[in-house]
């Protein structure tokens, strides 16, 4: 007999059951998208990796503390090892930070090993928690306990209103930080704040959601919204409402189609990706068409074209119907209206 | 006398303590025009960053007048993949020390922002991308970036870099004009000798192979021998209208 796929009907009658799990996704979503914005933005894609597999590496020990030292679990529970062990990830990282790319580099890369290995060697040692470690590396927040959920909440909402009131220092030491050094901004505060709640937020959803997602939800998002936005700050709530987006649709289409939901989120995420990138080329190709037949004429301009040259700034365009073209050595570009005196 | 706003006294530079060049003494007026120039590799960039406080100097005395310093980088140190319209990055060269603490300060810094691209000629491409301006259009902005901080010494590195003859001139009389309106010290690295004879007031000449550092008006250090045998005597244009 064929299976069935249950029908998204079935998934909002049996809200109750799936409410935590699904608005988790859209929670850790929105709120690591909108950090994932820094994290391209300084090219440290790396970066949120190694702090998810250095959460996972604390969850196994919180769990191999309880099963083989009996540490109770209010002492070593998986939230505290995780968070400890990121925390302990961003510090290394920025005690070894260079002015060498490579140095950084090479200490993402050995934390970002020690957490995955770590994670796999310890769950070789607490056989009966297996299954707990491969959903921590792969994501599969099928069910979500409110508490885990409240904390996910209060972390999301810290640490969205503390980037909402700091966001111009973020985006400074993000995108210039030579320039905000010379400027006189704190930098290494705001670096440390920056890394410390990166550390936080991603710990928190490791936790709940697994590396997979998380590591997905800190780069895609990201990367789609910084296609959309005209600047960083717009960025930042398009990044968010895109991983919350993904986080929750992520989530539908793994209850849809019976797939594991940390790959689901990943694949809607990186679906998304590829969507806006295909229409900026669609949009890009629609503004050449318009450009070309704006710029329907059969010769390059020069002084003898026959078009009135017209200096602009510190060069000399010419005027066609209206419109300031500017050639340079590939294409003709509309440098927008003549103004008015 | 001009205000001094940079005096610097046998500074060392280099990297892990290890000098790159014999020691650097000068100070820098405002109203002065100093153009840093030596071959590829002579230590300009490092000895620039040094004195903007990006690096340490390894031996001497730096002191700086207390007022806002603004730093044009070279066009390539800013990320193409980054969106933002020419405001936008106006705006983050008026953040100062701890001022992204204040919700308030854009709408307090508006009318900064707003005479330094008024300044530099970029207002009416202010909801423009910035990456697809011409590098003329964007070596402006970034001298407005800079402007917008209100400071009294402006550093540039390379400027006219990768710029067309006419687009050089333009900018360097921009640059004169920007000094003599707001009595700004400016301090500049630039390969162009020619315009240099007509825009600066002082050189610092380096050059590390030799070991050989020269600072003083530029009508003295470009009869320097050193500074002669190494370029000849390309500048013989001195600045005579162009002192504050």
């Amino acid at each position: 007999m064929p299976e069935t796929t249950p029908g998204l009907s079935a998934f909002f009658e049996a809200w109750d059951l799936f409410r935590e799990p699904a608005l988790a996704g859209a929670v850790a979503g929105a709120l690591l998208g909108m950090l994932g914005i820094y994290v391209v933005l300084r090219r440290m894609v790396f970066l949120s990796a190694a702090l998810s597999q250095s959460a996972s590496l604390g969850v196994s020990l919180a769990w191999f503390a309880q099963v083989r030292w009996s540490v109770p679990a209010w002492i070593a529970s998986p939230t505290t090892g995780g968070t400890a062990a990121s925390l302990l990830a961003a510090g290394a990282m920025l005690a070894g930070r260079s002015s060498l790319s490579t140095r950084r580099d090479g200490v993402l890369g050995w934390v970002y090993l020690l957490g995955a290995a770590g994670t796999l060697a310890v769950g070789t040692r607490i056989v009966q928690e297996v299954q707990d470690i491969e959903t921590l590396l792969f994501g599969s927040g099928v069910a979500v306990r409110p508490e885990d959920f409240t904390l996910l909440v209060q972390v999301s909402v810290v640490i969205g209103l503390l980037h909402l009131w700091l966001h111009r220092g973020f985006i400074q030491v993000a995108t210039d930080q030579d320039g905000a050094r010379v400027r006189g901004l704190p930098t290494r505060l705001v670096d440390a704040l920056l890394i410390v709640s990166l550390a936080v937020a991603v710990s928190v959803g490791t936790r709940i959601l697994g590396a997979l997602p998380v590591f997905a939800f800190t780069v895609l998002p990201a990367m789609a919204a910084l296609g959309l936005a005209v600047n960083v700050p717009q960025a930042l709530p398009i990044a968010a409402l895109v991983g919350g987006a993904c986080g929750f649709g992520g989530y539908l289409v793994a209850y849809r189609y019976r797939l594991p939901v940390g790959a689901s989120q990943t694949l809607v995420a990186a679906l998304a990706v590829a969507a806006v990138h295909l229409l900026q080329r669609a949009l890009a190709a629609i503004v050449a068409l318009r450009n070309r037949q704006r710029h329907d004429h059969n010769h390059e301009h020069g002084p003898d074209c026959g078009h009135p040259a017209v200096p602009h700034g510190d060069h000399v365009d010419y005027l066609v119907g209206g419109h300031l073209h500017h050639p340079d050595a590939e294409e003709c570009h509309d440098h927008g209206p003549l103004a008015g005196p | 006398m001009s205000e001094e706003l940079l005096t610097i006294k046998d500074l060392l530079v280099g990297h892990a303590g290890r000098p790159i060049l014999p020691p650097v003494t000068l100070t820098v007026c405002a109203g002065e025009a100093w153009a840093i120039v030596g071959p590829n590799g002579a230590g300009k960039s490092t000895l620039l960053r040094t004195l903007l406080g990006l690096q340490p100097g390894i031996a001497g005395t730096m002191r700086r007048a207390p007022c806002t310093i603004g730093y044009v980088p070279q066009r390539h140190d800013l990320d193409p993949t980054v969106p933002g319209r020419v405001i936008d990055l106006v705006r983050t060269g008026a953040e100062q020390r701890w001022s992204f603490i204040s919700p308030l300060f854009p709408f307090q810094a508006r009318a900064r922002v707003e005479r330094a691209m008024r300044d530099t000629r970029v207002l009416e491409l202010a909801r423009e991308d910035w990456r697809h301006l011409s590098e003329g259009q964007k070596q402006r902005v970034l001298m407005a970036q800079a402007l917008a901080g209100e400071p009294r010494l402006l550093v540039l590195d390379e400027p006219t870099s990768a710029m067309d003859m006419a687009a050089e001139g333009v900018l360097f009389a921009l640059l004169d004009e920007l000094r003599l309106q707001r009595g700004l010290g400016v301090l500049v690295i630039s390969h162009h000798l020619a315009l240099l004879g007509k825009h600066a007031t002082h050189l610092l000449f380096l050059d590390k192979d030799e070991g050989v550092v020269r600072a003083g008006p530029l009508a003295e250090v470009a009869q320097d021998p050193a500074f002669v045998q190494r370029y000849g005597l390309l500048m013989h244009q001195p600045a005579g209208g162009h002192h504050a």
